[in-house]
């Protein structure tokens, strides 16, 4: 009986405390889509932010400082948005598709986020989003052995084969037709 | 009567002035070309608008396939970028529309989604058209696989000439 009690209490206290206040709170993902990533082949990064409080988020703005101008090139989308309102329980996503300009690890770190969390909020909140962690950018050209279709190492391939497939062939072809004029005209 | 008359198109006037007439939209569009590069389609259209009473700095909602996307405004630009990722399968290669709303439109919208109209009546600020060429999974038949077969229908080509001289 004393242990249900303690249980009640405490759960009731998790919930109490558990329950978001009026303001909007906002959790944010940063996440690399490729399956592979390849020097000067697309990146495709994907941001996701979700309104997990009870009020809408005012002048959200989401920059990502982490990719220098040395090591990426920004091919599509921006690197630093921000949206007017986000609201309760609701989410957005953002994708940029960036280059990498040299193979080797790169430490993909976290973007930023700022936000006003209610109306009344003067002061911006600020955050980070997760941060996928290291990657390897592989060489372009470790890349192309292993995936591209080689069609010209092919053709170079078959017309290596053909002098000795050829030639046994054409030799054949010359004796057969000789023997069979020969026979022909035996017959006749 | 006049004086009423007058106020009321004064009224109308401001009210319009509130949301942008005529946009001209100019967009660029990328969408997802190879599976390796992505792991689901990502669709990111980037695009300005210039509104005929000078409006800026909209509130602009895409619509596309049931789906709502606040458009984002890019930091220190007049541009705009809405972007969203999907299931390589659930859009194939060909032509899309996607539809663009300021918050009144976007109003009416989210009503008719809400107690469950058709939405594709509901008239939107201005659409964006654009072609995805299909998220490739590389060639259809490797060239690996394309060598072997061809050499081993050679071979069996031979073996059966060289069995059929010699029987």
């Amino acid at each position: 009986m004393k242990l249900l009690l303690i249980v009640g209490i405490f759960s009731i206290f998790c919930v109490v405390l558990g329950t978001d206040n009026e303001n909007a709170r906002l959790l944010a993902s940063k996440t690399i889509l490729n399956q592979f990533l390849v020097e000067d082949k697309d990146l495709t990064v994907q941001y996701d932010i979700y309104n997990v409080g009870a009020s809408a988020a005012l002048d959200v703005s989401l920059v990502d400082n982490s990719f220098p101008d040395s090591d990426f090139q920004l091919i599509h989308g921006s690197l630093g948005v921000r949206w007017k309102r986000i609201g309760p329980s609701y989410n957005v996503s953002h994708v940029a598709i960036l280059r990498p300009k040299k193979p080797g690890y790169f430490n993909f770190t976290s973007a930023e986020l700022s936000y006003l969390p209610s109306e009344a909020a003067t002061e911006p909140q600020l955050g980070y989003t997760s941060a996928p962690g290291e990657g390897v950018i592989a060489n372009f050209k470790d890349y192309d052995r292993k995936f591209s279709p080689h069609f010209m190492d092919w053709a170079a391939f078959a017309i290596m084969t053909l002098p000795s497939l050829g030639i046994p062939f054409l030799l054949w072809r010359s004796s057969k037709s000789k023997y069979d004029g020969a026979r022909a005209k035996k017959s006749n | 009567m006049k004086l009423i008359g007058a106020f009321l198109a004064l009224c109308v006037y401001l009210a319009s002035g509130e949301n942008c007439q005529a946009p001209q939209v100019t967009s660029q569009v990328y969408t997802t070309s190879e599976v390796h590069v992505s792991t689901e389609t990502v669709v990111i259209i980037t695009f300005s608008v210039q509104c005929k009473n000078g409006i800026k700095d909209l509130n602009l909602y895409a619509e596309f396939d049931g789906r709502n996307l606040p458009a984002s405004q890019v930091i220190d630009s007049d541009q705009y970028q809405v972007s969203f990722s999907i299931d390589h399968k659930k859009l194939p290669a060909g032509q899309y529309q996607i539809r663009f709303f300021d918050e009144d439109l976007f109003a009416n919208l989210r009503k008719a989604q809400r107690s469950g109209e058709d939405t594709a009546s509901i008239q939107g600020l201005f659409t964006i058209g654009f072609s995805h060429q299909g998220a490739s999974h590389g060639p259809w038949i490797q060239t690996e696989h394309v060598a072997v077969l061809s050499s081993v229908l050679l071979s069996y080509f031979a073996y059966s000439t060289r069995n059929q001289l010699q029987s």
